[in-house]
């Protein structure tokens, strides 16, 4: 089944309405007119009725009437649309003013009749203890047809103003969802070429502001998302192609012409790292792809965080000793977390700070334990970095110096990002800071 | 040592098989899912390496027909899937280790070698040695024709790692996780420089080097003569 337009619904809806409206309106009015008309015509046949009962004062037989009746017939010509009835107890007629009259109710009081397509209000009193009857018969005709004609108007009222609402309304919906339609249109037009689209918040009607805030907030991040996925994209390819064009040249070459045995494993040998940086920067590179699809679930192993710190300066003590460069760790704290991937992290940090550290330079892993959460620092002294650079740091690919990529233990450019994402995994945040000649690395993670 | 490979991927089902072979292994390949369950099966082996993308059947299916047979060869598998839920269902299944691709062939040879050793009980041994080195794992010390070399703590580790497995080529990897537990890739040269310090302790005053690197693999103890 087709479903109804909301500005259609909103039509009929309104037409409804006006219809139920009017219509109460009008059985009001018309039931308001018809007990008018009763009063009207209880006081003139009471009136009447007075006048009568003088009349017919003492009569209670057919014998005592007939004296009576021209004096009556006088009375009763004067009023066109008064009749008289005059019977006994027994419902035996002894007179009628005119011919054609209905029967009569019987009981006491104000009554409507019908007969020969004439209508009655009637009003039947008892005369002179009883022993006859008097009704009285006021032709109502004109009244009814008054009547009938207001019911009809009523209708033909209620039909033309829910027609007139459910146009009016029709129209109304269609200017007052304009604003919905524009949504529409906009959300229509977005694709992944032109998610830069934006619904105009402020010239939207209050209560489409907030799905409009909605929707744009959606687009914002659809837009991040895809800018992203495009630049990471680009980047997986450029990072590829230096290898891949050295392994393609090295290989042509060496192929160009026979050599020998040594200048063969030679060529093996520098393919072979290349190879293995490439299958380094894959797996990284699906760790991070795991970590953005939320699938890297840290277990949560009650950790000594100063034992992991230990463990790691113990493992790269050789390489800081060569550098020259002093390891340091201060401060405890116990933390839930996922060994291996906390010692990834760190592992990311010290190694960058390794990197950074000029020889006679120290670097210091600080732990602390703060309300709700235990700080993580690895601080080392090196060149001041722009503040501005500082959050890009964790981005993917980001090096220092854009130039450098050349031998095969160069990083591409992913530790910082993996760190993060093993941070954030574990629910907690990471920055970058660079003050007074320290570089500083701040892990906040929650102890719960 | 007899290996089956099921591996539908020729090259590397070919290169897994020649690298395998030229390792001392018996190996035989089947390149689909139910050659690979039959052979399972009906032959001899002492490991299988599956991979788990497979025609015909799966790996993990090959791996259920074979557990439910009784067999407790240990099974490798490779994958080029790395979803955690993978990793978890094929250890409940019963397998006894997971390679994702891509991975180092030294790699895959080390844990090859790991799970071939798991089944033999361990040696007992007190001392370990090669040409005129000796390991004392009791008073921990070491010796070097007759002269005492003292160690730190991690270069002890990491020389009875290579006394153990002489003769291995020993990837990096593998060796920060067994001596520093270090379970992820790092491209530190942590490794190259402590195996640098370890050389200078054991080899450089000695003819007869036993620390020898092979290039973009790792390192190897052995005795290669003067």
């Amino acid at each position: 089944m087709r479903r109804l337009s909301l500005g259609s619904r909103l039509a009929l809806l309104f037409a409804a309405c006006t219809a139920v409206v009017s219509l109460t309106a009008g059985i009001l009015f018309s039931r308001a007119s018809a007990t008018h008309f009763i009063e009207l015509d209880q006081q003139l046949l009471n009136s009447r009725l007075s006048l009568l009962r003088q009349m017919l004062e003492g009569v209670d037989s057919p014998a005592s009437l007939a004296p009576r009746l021209p004096a009556l017939q006088t009375e009763l010509s004067h009023q066109a649309d008064l009749a008289v009835r005059i019977g006994g107890r027994d419902g035996r007629i002894w007179f009628d003013s005119q011919a054609g009259l209905p029967d009569s109710p019987q009981v006491v009081g104000l009554s409507t009749l019908h007969a020969s397509g004439v209508d009655y209000r009637s009003l039947c009193v008892n005369l002179n203890d009883g022993d006859a009857q008097l009704t009285l018969f006021l032709d109502i005709t004109h009244h009814q047809h008054f009547l009938q004609r207001m019911q009809q108007l009523i209708w033909l009222t209620v039909g033309l103003s829910a027609l007139a609402t459910a146009l009016l309304g029709a129209w109304a919906a269609r200017s007052g969802l304009r604003p919905l339609r524009q949504m529409g249109e906009v959300a229509s037009g977005v694709s992944a070429r032109s998610l830069t689209t934006r619904l105009p918040e402020g010239q939207m009607p209050v209560e489409l502001a907030e799905l409009a805030q909605t929707v744009n907030a959606m687009l914002e991040r659809l837009d991040d998302a895809f800018q992203r996925l495009s630049a990471f994209s680009a980047d997986i390819a450029h990072e590829l192609r230096t290898p891949l064009s050295n392994l393609l040249t090295h290989t042509q070459v060496t192929l160009t012409r026979p050599r020998s045995l040594d200048e063969y494993r030679e060529a093996l040998h520098s393919n072979l790292e290349e190879l293995q940086w490439m299958a380094q920067l894959v797996n990284d590179m699906l760790y991070l792809a795991k970590a953005d699809h939320g699938l890297l679930m840290p277990s949560r192993q009650q950790l000594a965080l100063e034992d992991e710190a230990d463990a790691l300066l113990e493992y790269y003590a050789p390489l800081a000793e060569d550098a020259e460069v002093k390891l340091s760790r201060e401060g405890q704290a116990p933390l839930a977390g996922d060994r291996h991937m906390l010692r990834r992290a760190l592992s990311n940090l010290l190694d960058n700070a390794l990197r950074f550290t000029p020889a006679g330079g120290e670097i210091r892993v600080t732990i602390e334990q703060r309300e709700g959460l235990v700080r993580l620092q690895v601080a080392n002294r090196g060149e001041p970095i722009d503040p501005a650079l500082l959050p890009k740091l964790f981005d993917r690919f980001y090096r220092a110096d854009p130039a450098r990529r050349e031998g095969s233990s160069e990083h591409a450019g992913l530790g910082l990002a993996i760190t993060r994402s093993i941070v954030q995994a574990h629910g907690g945040s990471i920055r970058g800071e660079s003050a007074g000649g320290w570089t500083r690395f701040v892990i906040d993670l929650p102890t719960v | 040592m007899k290996l089956l490979i099921v591996e539908d991927q020729t090259k590397t089902g070919q290169y897994l098989c020649q690298g395998l072979s030229e390792a001392g292994f018996a190996t035989e390949l089947a390149s689909d899912g139910n050659t690979g369950q039959h052979l399972a099966l009906t032959g001899d082996y002492d490991l299988l390496i599956l991979d788990v993308m497979l025609p015909g059947r799966d790996g993990w299916q090959i791996l259920q027909a074979v557990r439910a047979a009784g067999l407790e060869i240990p099974v490798l598998f490779l994958t080029a899937r790395d979803a955690v839920e993978d990793r978890v269902h094929g250890l409940e299944l019963g397998a006894d280790d997971y390679l994702v691709k891509p991975f180092a062939f030294s790699e895959l040879l080390a844990r090859v070698r790991s799970l071939l050793r798991r089944g033999s009980s361990p040696a007992q041994e007190t001392t370990l040695g090669l040409a005129d080195l000796r390991l004392d794992l009791i008073r921990r010390r070491v010796e070097r024709a007759g002269q005492r070399i003292d160690l730190t703590a991690k270069e002890f580790a990491l020389l009875e790692l290579l006394l153990r497995r002489q003769g291995e080529v020993l990837p990096k990897s593998l060796i920060a996780s067994q001596v520093w537990d270090m379970n992820f890739d790092s491209d530190t040269n942590v490794i190259e420089v402590a195996i640098r310090r370890l050389r200078l302790k054991i080899d450089d005053a000695h003819d007869n080097k036993l620390i020898h690197t092979v290039r973009g693999m790792g390192y190897v103890l052995e005795e290669r003569g003067a």
